[in-house]
């Protein structure tokens, strides 16, 4: 304190230093967490795997946050901010999410808005969906065939890094080349990194990397990286994670008094397959190669119907225009995907690359 | 180190904060907030009592009083608690050397970094009595208009009303400290300057370009880092169970404004010349 009284100028060195302090310990705090590798034994990708699909997962509770940089244009149309819980948030931007998981029968996720939330409980053979924004819960019933099934968010959007995880092992085939990239540590716990890598490097997919738990061997976080970047195109994983059951009042749910419920007229799963067959026929949805370079292309084709196709159809107005031999449309690009919709009707979407929906648009196949 | 004893002189500060003419004037402008938002929606309830669009909470006023004070809070967190906050923080030096008594407080053998934390503690007691002031006045509002009961939270379950009244007053809380952390900028704006009205626009200014930042979404590297970024966090506490996280980094982020500002405030004010 003598030296700060007989030259007053020093006083400043301690807002300076509580500046430093404050910026460097945020950063130290957010590096360390970061790149901190912890060592682990060694497991090959193979090893990974079969735990993955061996892993007993009785409960969790955790914080989700899903990131999208899809690179889309940013519609004003295109749901909400980042800040409402609207189901359709969940395709652009950040997202946070809670959930709980006391096996496949007992599962909540919360999609949290500023203040606001949206929630699917799954209890039983009970399925809630609650809207606090709208003051709406609905209920459906699940029919026997479908109890063992889990449950999503409506939009088929994954929620959890386990959703996008199954989604991305199911897709494993000859075309894709799995390896592991050592170790990573997710939400303060100890994972393994699991890569997949498209073989065609026509697909517009750089990598998709999966980190998984050491000790309990469910995804921490999945990641999609665009080819040739670094950053993710797409991420959902935990910030936040514990092991243990979560009480069961948590998936009790009681429509709260004064709000609106209404019961689901939800199609069981046997007609929801025979209404997508049938969608299948009309539609026809076909697709063109194989693996990641896989390109669907559907004939929607007629004048729209619904307020929400005209919807959508204004959007596509505003989407650039492009031509080739293939005949005229509107093309969206994204960082791992493109979708082309063309003047005559038809929709080709893919991880693929514009030129390659062109090709596509130009052959028989396409057509 | 001093004469006067820290307590006394708190005490008198208080009176002096209490006893201003504008801030009686601003808290009765906070009060009549709620209050007007309560007679709106009475007044419009049947034509508007389906709509869940409007600000946050507006919709659920009409089944329970309890959200007048929620709607109020979210509405007022914009910028009438800020500027009550830079009033008072705004005058707490400045205004005193604008006044000339600075110097007579000064010729007291107080210590300067006492007196400075004396003035920091009322600006907190003030923003405390402001978010106070709101709540109370939303909750006798709106439970005069729309009935008191259990409170139904944003993950769908009910709360009792002695449940969520502890919950309204942990959200007072956590917005007390937050607008702390703009109080300790605003105090160290006012070491910098005699003319509080200029400290205060500063101080308004300050919080405002915040919420103007904060609403950019380009800007979303910028965010985590705003005064205001975790401000909306109190909403939190409406869940079930509480999301404890974005709390903590609100607390995190006041408490890392209040070490850099006041301590930039007393290196300021236990350097600066006091001339008049």
């Amino acid at each position: 304190m003598q030296a700060t009284k007989s030259r007053p100028a020093l006083r400043w060195l301690i807002p300076a230093a509580a500046t430093v302090l404050v910026i460097g310990g945020g950063a130290a705090v957010g590096t360390f967490a970061a790149s901190a590798d912890p060592s682990l034994p060694p497991r090959s990708a193979a090893q990974l795997l079969v735990d993955l699909q061996t892993a007993r997962l009785d409960g969790l509770s955790g914080t989700v946050v899903q990131t999208s940089d899809l690179g889309l244009p940013s519609l004003p149309n295109l749901g909400g901010g980042s800040g409402s819980a609207d189901v359709m948030s969940l395709i652009t931007g950040d997202n946070t999410l809670r959930v709980w998981y006391s096996g496949p029968d007992k599962a909540r996720v919360a999609l949290m808005g500023t203040l606001g939330e949206t929630d699917m409980i799954r209890n039983g053979s009970d399925v809630w969906l609650w809207e606090s924004k709208a003051n709406k819960a609905t209920h459906s019933k699940l029919s026997g065939t479908e109890a063992g099934q889990q449950h999503t968010l409506p939009n088929g959007v994954p929620s959890t890094p386990q959703e996008a995880a199954d989604q991305a092992l199911a897709a494993i085939d000859p075309t894709t080349e799995v390896t592991t990239s050592g170790t990573a540590r997710v939400a303060g716990r100890d994972a393994y990194e699991l890569v997949l890598r498209p073989r065609d490097t026509a697909s517009l997919v750089g990598q998709v990397r999966i980190a998984i738990d050491a000790t309990e061997h469910v995804p921490l976080r999945f990641e999609v990286l665009a080819k040739d970047s670094d950053k993710a195109a797409f991420e959902v994983a935990f910030t936040q994670v514990d092991f243990d059951r979560p009480d069961d009042q948590q998936f009790e749910f009681n429509p709260p008094p004064g709000a609106k419920v209404e019961e689901s007229t939800e199609l069981s799963a046997e007609q929801k397959a025979q209404q997508a067959e049938k969608a299948h026929n009309d539609g026809d949805l076909t697709t063109v190669g194989e693996g990641w370079t896989m390109v669907a292309v559907s004939k929607a084709g007629g004048a729209p119907a619904s307020p929400e196709e005209e919807d959508a159809t204004g959007l596509l107005k505003a989407l650039p225009e492009v031509s080739g031999a293939w005949g005229k449309g509107h093309l969206l690009t994204g960082t791992v995907f493109s979708v082309l919709v063309t003047d005559d009707g038809r929709i080709l979407a893919g991880l693929v690359s514009p030129e390659r929906l062109y090709e596509v648009a130009a052959t028989k196949a396409g057509k | 180190m001093s004469a006067v004893d820290a307590p006394a002189f708190f005490v008198s500060e208080l009176r002096l904060v209490s006893r201003r003419r504008r801030n009686q004037a601003g808290l009765a402008v906070l009060a009549a907030v709620p209050i007007i938002i309560a007679v709106a929606m009475k007044v419009a309830a049947p034509s508007s009592s389906s709509s869940s669009q409007g600000p946050e909470f507006f919709g659920s006023i009409t089944s329970n009083g309890y959200f007048v004070a929620l709607a109020a809070l979210a509405v007022e967190i914009q910028l009438l608690l800020p500027i009550a906050v830079a009033t008072i923080a705004g005058d707490s030096v400045a205004g005193e050397a604008n006044q000339g008594t600075l110097r007579y407080l000064l010729t007291v053998p107080v210590d300067r970094t006492r007196l400075l934390a004396v003035k920091f503690a009322a600006i907190v007691v003030g923003a405390f009595v402001a978010t106070m002031t709101v709540a109370t006045a939303g909750l006798l509002a709106g439970w005069a208009l729309f009935g008191a009961g259990p409170v139904t939270l944003l993950s769908g379950s009910q709360a009792s009303v002695g449940g969520s009244l502890l919950r309204l007053l942990a959200m007072c809380a956590y917005l007390t400290v937050c607008l702390a952390a703009l109080g300790a900028i605003g105090l160290f704006v006012s070491t910098l300057t005699e003319q509080p009205m200029g400290a205060t626009i500063a101080i308004t200014i300050i919080a405002v370009t915040s919420w103007v930042l904060g609403a950019v979404p380009q800007l979303d590297w910028l965010h985590p880092y705003l005064l205001t970024n975790s401000w909306t966090a109190f909403g939190e506490l409406m869940r079930s169970p509480i999301a404890w996280e974005p709390l903590r980094d609100g607390l995190l982020s006041a408490a890392a404004y209040m070490l850099i500002f006041l301590s930039a405030a007393w290196a300021r004010f236990t350097t600066a010349d006091v001339s008049s």
